[in-house]
């Protein structure tokens, strides 16, 4: 009796793991990357990255040299129309065969037209579904359609969206593009007190695509685009700058510095309940990466006008992304309106509706402090002895 | 009664399993958005209050359940209409919590499984532990309920990291109104349901630390759900917190590299199951007693297949669970809660300065 009680129990045990619906692997599409952007009609079109387990094998295995002669793709690129994000994806098993499978996507890619006419709804299922990647990386397909940017087929990886994602990671070393995962941007659609921005993608070939720089919103829509260096500065301005290399110009030659560390402080001057200017104060320290010219560095006087230098140049970087932003733009993407929501909220009460024109008004105070501590491996730069 | 002894320890992490409850998954104090703190702050003090209010009820009245108190105090017959009441409320509270659990597993880690298979597994479970008695629950929860705040904590530590620490600026945005809502909300659940307790409050070995005892589990289960409050109002921001449906959920699935949600499940299931197994012990023995039967177990299977039905069956869809709780609940609670407790105690302190007198 009792042998058959814990039988039972132990049977049911084996019975009862794992979900209600097992589906294998071979009966799911593995989306890796996706594309959203609008048609002219006003019509969402969605484009999905399939990945083919399989062929990602034989691809990479040939690429080794043991060679297969009938491979075949290890993507495919499906793109659909519907009238919402959801519909667009449902109705694509008119061309899809399997489920597609949203929770391994790696990359989210947002047409421009798509972008224009605001995001700030426009994205709830990616919110709503319980499938849907938070951790994805979010990017703007600049001057392409996010299924051009899709379609590519690096040589770098097997998988284009791995490849992206790559790109967009590595800004941790160059802080040229702001990585922007779909959560951190559900927070910022939410958040009146600062605007949106997306890293932007271009493509370069049919291999090739290129991060860099940003896309700015004002109230959900898409309104301009800043480069590389004001990119920078934007991220200077917001603390997310972790190593980068600035190049400066000096009297014989050129200075590559490299960032390790940066820290900066956001605040709005108030005076008589009124916001007066924005004060940023930026501390950084680098090392020397690079010296071409002819002067010895010996002194810490030498040093000292380097980092004098390098002040100057990352305070030009930071002035060039505000007024882009305040001219331009018109638009609070450093969040200096959370600023005056959290230590000012009687102010923001009255003024949270215009804050991005009273933002454009403000004069700017940017105080940069550099250090550098180290000259890498060798002291002076590479030159014979005159 | 059973005749069944729980230790001091055993009913400190079985009351404090009772209070966390859902509370972990549900996010403490929503309403008040980043000025969850202060509500919980708030109802924490009244949960002491309240808690004082019914280990004094169950003191002044000594090895007695609750619907002894109420048949001594009331009169039998007004007493067991009562002690009615009462298991109809219990009831009530494991199906609610029956419910939201049901839901939370339905939405994020079971989506296809249907709501009404997992809650009648997790049903069968609840059977099995309150058949096996107050001190197989009591071990159950010495075990299981130290889980519960130990990965909590751990979860918080791996987020501090990065993350806004100012989130919770500007104090009293939209004045202190919505505040006092959250504070009485979470005052009622679960401080208030420990109501339930009175039931259990008998078995304990050494009466004399039951106070200790309780006041402990209110001060760790205020200073968690501050913990957590602090947690999710970092990593999320406030705007975004009274948006998603099930807060830590999103939390945990920030977590860079490791996927986190396995263990919110778990600290669901301990923390939901030992305050559905509490309340639906208490609606067993008061109903047995009030019939006066000899085995209680008799009732168990019934009484929890009531409550899975009904917690199919009361709320059309998930907003209903949500208005019930926030806004519903604490009105609802108010009499089983606060007036018949209030009044209990006071009749007890007259009749037993009475009873004082006239030893004298």
């Amino acid at each position: 009796m009792k042998i058959s009680k814990l039988a039972f129990v132990f049977l049911l045990s084996l019975l009862m793991v794992g979900c209600w619906d097992n589906t294998d692997l071979v009966d799911i599409n593995i989306v890796t990357g996706l594309g959203i952007d609008k048609d002219e009609d006003g019509k969402i079109v969605v484009t999905v990255q399939i990945v083919e387990p399989a062929a990602v094998h034989l691809t990479s295995s040939s690429q080794a040299g043991s060679g297969g002669s009938s491979q075949t793709k290890p993507v495919y690129v499906m793109s659909y129309k519907g009238e919402t994000i959801y519909d667009a994806l449902i109705s694509m098993k008119a061309i899809v065969d399997k489920r597609l499978f949203l929770s391994t996507n790696q990359i989210l890619i947002l047409g421009e037209r798509f972008c224009k006419d605001g995001i700030d709804e426009a994205l709830d299922f990616l919110h709503r579904n319980y499938q849907s990647e938070y951790r994805a990386d979010v990017l703007v397909a600049r001057g392409t359609k996010p299924e051009e940017i899709l379609k590519i087929q690096p040589d770098m990886d097997a998988i284009p969206a791995m490849y992206i994602k790559g790109t967009a990671e590595n800004t941790v070393i160059r802080a040229k593009v702001e990585q922007k995962k779909l959560i951190e941007l559900f927070k910022e659609i939410k958040n009146e007190a600062k605007q949106i921005t997306i890293g932007q993608i271009t493509k370069v070939d049919d291999k090739t695509v290129k991060t860099e720089g940003i896309a700015v919103f004002r109230d959900g829509k898409l309104v301009g685009w800043l480069d590389q260096y004001q990119t920078r500065g934007y991220l200077f301005v917001t603390d997310k700058v972790d190593n980068t290399v600035i190049s400066i110009q000096i009297p014989n030659g050129k200075i590559a510095l490299e960032i390790k560390q940066s820290n900066a402080k956001r605040e709005v001057k108030f005076k008589n309940g009124k916001p007066e200017r924005l004060s940023i104060d930026i501390r950084l320290e680098g090392n020397i990466g690079e010296y071409i010219g002819k002067e010895i560095l010996s002194s810490p006087d030498d040093i000292y006008k380097i980092e004098k230098m390098l002040s100057q140049a990352v305070k030009k970087e930071v002035t060039m992304a505000l007024e882009k932003t305040q001219k331009d733009y018109s638009s609070d993407i450093f969040g200096f309106g959370e600023l005056v929501h959290k230590y000012h909220p009687q102010y923001w009460k009255k003024a949270a509706k215009q804050w991005n024109d009273i933002f454009s008004q403000l004069p700017t105070d940017v105080k940069v402090d550099a250090k550098i501590r180290r000259s890498g491996l060798i002291k002076s730069p590479m030159k014979k002895d005159d | 009664m059973e005749k069944a002894r729980i230790s001091g320890l055993q009913l400190f992490m079985l009351m404090t399993g009772f209070l966390l409850g859902s509370r972990l998954i549900i996010n403490p104090a929503t309403e008040a958005k980043n000025d969850g703190w202060i509500a919980i702050l708030i109802s924490g003090a009244g949960g002491a209050i309240l808690l004082t209010l019914y280990t004094s009820i169950s003191l002044l009245n000594p090895s007695r359940t609750l619907v002894d108190i109420l048949r001594h105090q009331f009169g039998k017959s007004l007493g067991n209409i009562i002690a009615l009441f009462y298991i109809w409320y219990f009831i009530h509270l494991a199906s609610l919590v029956f419910r939201n659990f049901g839901s939370f597993l339905v939405t994020t880690t079971y989506p296809r499984t249907p709501m009404e298979i997992i809650i009648a597994f997790f049903a069968l479970t609840i059977i099995y532990a309150v058949n096996s008695g107050i001190e197989v629950m009591g071990r159950l929860s010495e075990i299981l309920v130290p889980i519960v705040p130990v990965s909590s904590i751990i979860i918080g530590l791996s987020v501090v990291t990065t993350h806004d620490f100012t989130a919770f600026l500007p104090v009293l945005e939209n004045g202190i109104k919505p505040v006092i809502k959250a504070s009485l909300n979470l005052l009622s659940f679960p401080f208030g349901e420990a109501i339930v307790f009175l039931t259990i409050f008998p078995y304990l070995n050494k009466k004399k630390s039951l106070k200790k005892i309780t006041a402990l589990s209110v001060l760790l289960v205020t200073g968690l759900f501050l913990y957590i409050f602090f947690r999710n109002i970092i990593v999320l921001e406030s705007n975004f917190i009274d948006q998603a449906t099930f807060v830590p959920h999103v939390t945990s699935v920030l977590f860079p590299g490791i996927n986190l949600e396995p263990l919110f499940d778990v600290i669901m299931i301990i923390g939901g199951g030992i305050k559905i197994i509490s309340t639906i012990y208490a609606a067993v023995m008061n109903l047995n007693q009030l019939i006066g039967a000899a085995n209680y177990r008799k009732f168990t299977t019934c009484i929890v297949m009531f409550s899975v039905v009904l917690s199919i069956w009361v709320y059309e869809n998930i907003f209903e669970v949500f208005h019930w709780a926030g806004n519903i609940w604490f009105y609802y609670s108010i009499p089983f809660q606060i007036v018949i407790p209030v009044i209990l105690l006071i009749l007890s302190l007259v009749k037993k300065g009475r009873s004082q007198n006239e030893g004298t």
